[in-house]
């Protein structure tokens, strides 16, 4: 059956669509950490935090390993696609204000025992913008 | 309909190169690997084995690589011809090419034998593909992209981008002028993995013999060098429905556009 030419260009454009707004569909973390400390709890909360630096796996758990220090935090699952850290922590032994502050500090690269700091910045926390990624 | 090709074209170079400038100056987080779905292929494994993505791929790239397998087995290679910037790129330092060697065809200065052809791209770029993937899938890092003209150029020197990146990607626009579309042909593994669905692809090319006047114009501007003129319908899966064959062609009705497969509605012919 003989087809007109514009149906190409309406094909591609569909399937981008879909896949686009198919991502939904298929969203899985790049690192899931559960903290040895983490200890039961009756009232977790989970704060999720868009975190420059955050942009592969390794980045991830260098970001999740920062938070190895920090009582009350339960879990850390990362997805490095969206530069996200879903964090779960006991409200009554840390807060969200602290993970971040934890995130944020100078990282301890093991290998050389050297410091690295403004490796990671929360620029976003529960879907409010704290600041612009350029700042 | 060429002139709409162009326009998806330079739109799609130019917001992949803004997006890897922004990116690369810290003005966002949204890579140009975001959009990728050669990405989605290599993290496909971890995804369906482990439900975790490898290195910076995501959902977005996994998604969209499985709509791009809808799409090619719809209207073929339409992706390479329409959306690929690095194809863009290739496509028109094809077309530069030509006019500076003063060549009728795309065939180039140095035209590749059928049979050899046929053996590089069946071997060279399978090969290509199953190295990185086995290599993505064993170390969970996305190895590729040193290498990746895409990554090269569009990411403003990114993650991975070495001084030999830029080398590899000097031989392979040195390959391209005299080897039109090298880097597509022969090499590019995402166009190896849509190979097997291009060819099952439903909406193809077909000569229509009592039009056609055997003048050549088809084969001669078609970027991918295939032998429009040679066959009733065109089955090849490297066809990237870029439609330069029937805007060349001198004679209306000899190449149209068919969905492969489907029969004519009754009472037409």
């Amino acid at each position: 059956m003989k087809a007109p030419a514009w149906i190409i260009p309406v094909l591609v454009v569909a399937c981008a669509a879909a896949g686009v707004g198919g991502s939904r569909l298929l969203v899985a973390p790049s690192v899931v950490h559960t903290y040895a400390q983490a200890g039961p709890t009756a009232d977790a909360r989970t704060s999720q935090m868009v975190v420059e630096g955050v942009k592969c796996v390794d980045t991830a758990e260098r970001a999740v390993a920062q938070l190895n220090d920090v009582a009350g935090v339960l879990k850390c699952v990362a997805y490095a696609s969206r530069a996200r850290l879903d964090v779960t922590y006991d409200p009554a032994r840390t807060s969200a204000a602290a993970i971040r502050e934890a995130l944020e500090a100078p990282v301890l690269v093991p290998a050389t025992g050297e410091y690295l700091f403004g490796l990671y910045r929360v620029i976003e926390m529960n879907g409010e913008k704290i600041a612009d990624v350029d700042e | 309909m060429k002139r709409l090709r162009l326009i998806f074209q330079l739109s799609i170079v130019a917001a992949a190169a803004f997006a890897g400038v922004r990116y690369a100056l810290g003005k966002s987080l949204v890579s140009v690997e975001t959009y990728c779905p050669f990405g989605g292929l290599e993290t496909a494994w971890s995804f369906f084995t482990r439900r975790r993505f490898s290195c910076a791929a995501g959902e977005t790239n996994l998604a969209l690589f499985i709509a791009l397998i809808v799409l090619t087995l719809l209207a073929r290679k339409a992706f390479c011809g329409w959306v690929c910037p690095a194809g863009a790129l290739f496509e028109w330092e094809a077309k530069l090419a030509r006019r500076v060697f003063r060549r009728r065809d795309f065939s180039g200065v140095w035209p590749v034998p059928a049979k050899v052809d046929r053996a590089l791209k069946i071997g060279l770029r399978i090969g290509a593909l199953g190295l990185v993937l086995v290599a993505t899938w064993k170390t969970g890092e996305l190895v590729f992209r040193g290498y990746d003209p895409y990554y090269i150029v569009f990411s403003a020197h990114g993650h991975d981008v070495k001084a030999w990146s830029y080398l590899v990607l000097a031989a392979l626009l040195a390959l391209g002028l005299v080897m039109p579309m090298a880097w597509c042909k022969y090499l590019c593994p995402l166009g190896a993995a849509l190979w097997p669905a291009s060819i099952a692809g439903r909406l193809r090319l077909a000569r229509n013999e009592h039009h056609c006047t055997n003048c050549g114009a088809c084969d001669r501007n078609c970027p991918q060098d295939l032998p429009i003129s040679r066959v009733g319908e065109l089955t090849s899966g490297e066809c990237t429905l870029c439609l330069e064959c029937t805007a060349a062609c001198p004679t209306p009705k000899a190449l149209e556009l068919r969905w492969s497969g489907v029969p004519r509605p009754k009472g037409r012919r």
